[in-house]
């Protein structure tokens, strides 16, 4: 189950700042596509998985958590590239995804949401003369991340439900009762908004100077 | 406190929720209660304009629902049913300086200010959890603490125990109970208006009792019988 992606903690990493954060994984990725050597590749595994493990004290059973979903894709990619190219390809291809699923995930179980936000907001916020509001998009990205546990659970609710009545595994017998219910989580959430007052953070950063 | 409900009425598809509803809201703690569609829900969304009423007028200290929902609103704090829906945040922390935003504080002010909200509800060891794990009786809780964070005028209250078990229930009542301001309740659960200073009840879109709360649950009790 997704249960959010903060893991609360007092690591080194847990303390850096999330630009910077984000600027070493761009910067990673950008390395990862540049290297040819498997050798490389394999020593910046090392060190990624040490440093999710051990330097930001999220485990090696998080690191397994992590990647377990994942190990089919890696299987499949592995073996097509094998068929279409090389093992060496294949081993690059994924020993690259490999990084920048940890680093990716390194970085989001480390960081608040609240302060991944504020540092979209002044990475987008040059964006605003052109009449793209950082806020709102910065705002949509948290309750899209906020909804997607909540999400999973009306999902579960349903087959449940479902299996309950002696219907197994049917998508079609799942999806009306997924989207009212969806639908009706939609309306509920926007209306608690209003009630909360977000149209008033909208003025406040309106009449931001 | 000064509510004020000058003749509404709310209809949903031509079918009348409420219906003429003339009441001024001025005590400290009033309930309101009434049976699954009295209209209990749709009077707790007028009082913050959360619904504008089809005829008539709300006015919360002064100010129309109508002409002013925003000023209304942040007058008057809500507290949902569900609190599911009203947590918007993945932490409890960060949900609560969700509500500090129009304050524009700068964030050692902030975190103060939510590290106090958190402490005052007992809420202090939840900080950084995932809303989404936390019990029923926390989630609303936590979902009171980010409406107390606005610091509100009025908190109106519906439904807030229904979802809980009865442990849950009376503490999450026994905080709105020693809230400062003033609070509007509204419940099917009669028990739980005891010691208010007055009660509303509800049934059919009209307001069919208003009294001290005494009076008000013998009227409801014989009313269900």
């Amino acid at each position: 189950m997704i249960a959010g992606l903060y893991v609360p903690g007092e690591s080194p990493l847990h303390r850096l700042d999330v630009g910077v954060k984000l600027l070493v994984l761009m910067a990673l990725g950008i390395g990862l596509i540049l290297t040819k050597s498997v050798l490389l590749l394999i020593l910046v595994v090392a060190v990624t998985g040490l440093l999710f493990a051990f330097a930001a004290e999220l485990g090696l059973m998080r690191l397994w958590q992590t990647t377990r979903p994942l190990l089919i894709w890696f299987v499949f990619i592995a073996v097509a590239q094998i068929l279409v190219a090389n093992a060496e390809t294949a081993g690059l291809i994924v020993l690259r995804l490999a990084v920048l699923v940890w680093a990716a995930a390194l970085v989001t179980y480390t960081t608040r949401l609240s302060d991944m936000m504020e540092c979209l907001i002044r990475i987008i916020g040059w964006l605003s003369p052109l009449g793209v509001p950082p806020h709102r998009v910065a705002f949509m990205i948290a309750l899209t991340i906020r909804l997607i546990p909540a999400l999973s659970d009306v999902v579960q609710d349903v087959r449940d439900a479902q299996r309950a009545r002696g219907i197994e595994n049917s998508i079609i017998a799942s999806v009306v009762p997924v989207l009212t219910r969806v639908f009706q989580q939609a309306d509920a959430m926007s209306e608690a908004l209003e009630a909360r007052g977000y149209e008033r953070w909208d003025d406040q950063r309106n009449n931001a100077p | 406190m000064n509510i004020a409900l000058d003749h509404v009425t709310v209809r949903f598809q031509d079918r009348p929720v409420l219906t003429n509803v003339s009441v001024t809201l001025t005590e400290n703690r009033i309930g309101v209660i009434g049976d699954n569609g009295s209209g209990k829900s749709t009077f707790a969304r007028l009082l913050n304009g959360l619904l504008i009423p089809d005829t008539g007028a709300v006015l919360v200290n002064g100010v129309s629902t109508k002409t002013d929902g925003k000023e209304v609103r942040r007058q008057v704090g809500f507290l949902f049913q569900n609190p599911d829906n009203q947590i918007v945040m993945p932490t409890v922390a960060e949900d609560l300086a969700l509500g500090l935003k129009p304050q524009r504080l700068e964030s050692e002010d902030r975190d103060q200010k939510v590290a106090k909200m958190l402490e005052r509800f007992g809420l202090s060891h939840l900080a950084d959890r995932s809303a989404h794990l936390l019990s029923g009786g926390e989630k609303q809780l936590v979902a009171l603490a980010g409406v107390m964070i606005a610091e509100p005028d009025i908190v109106v209250c519906d439904e807030p125990t229904t979802l809980l078990d009865q442990r849950n229930a009376a503490i999450v009542m026994s905080v709105i109970g020693s809230l400062p301001c003033p609070v509007i309740t509204v419940t099917h659960h009669v028990e739980q208006l005891a010691g208010f200073d007055r009660v509303l009840v509800l049934a059919d879109g009209k307001v069919v009792f208003d009294g001290n709360p005494k009076t008000a649950l013998s009227f409801y009790k014989d009313s269900l019988a």
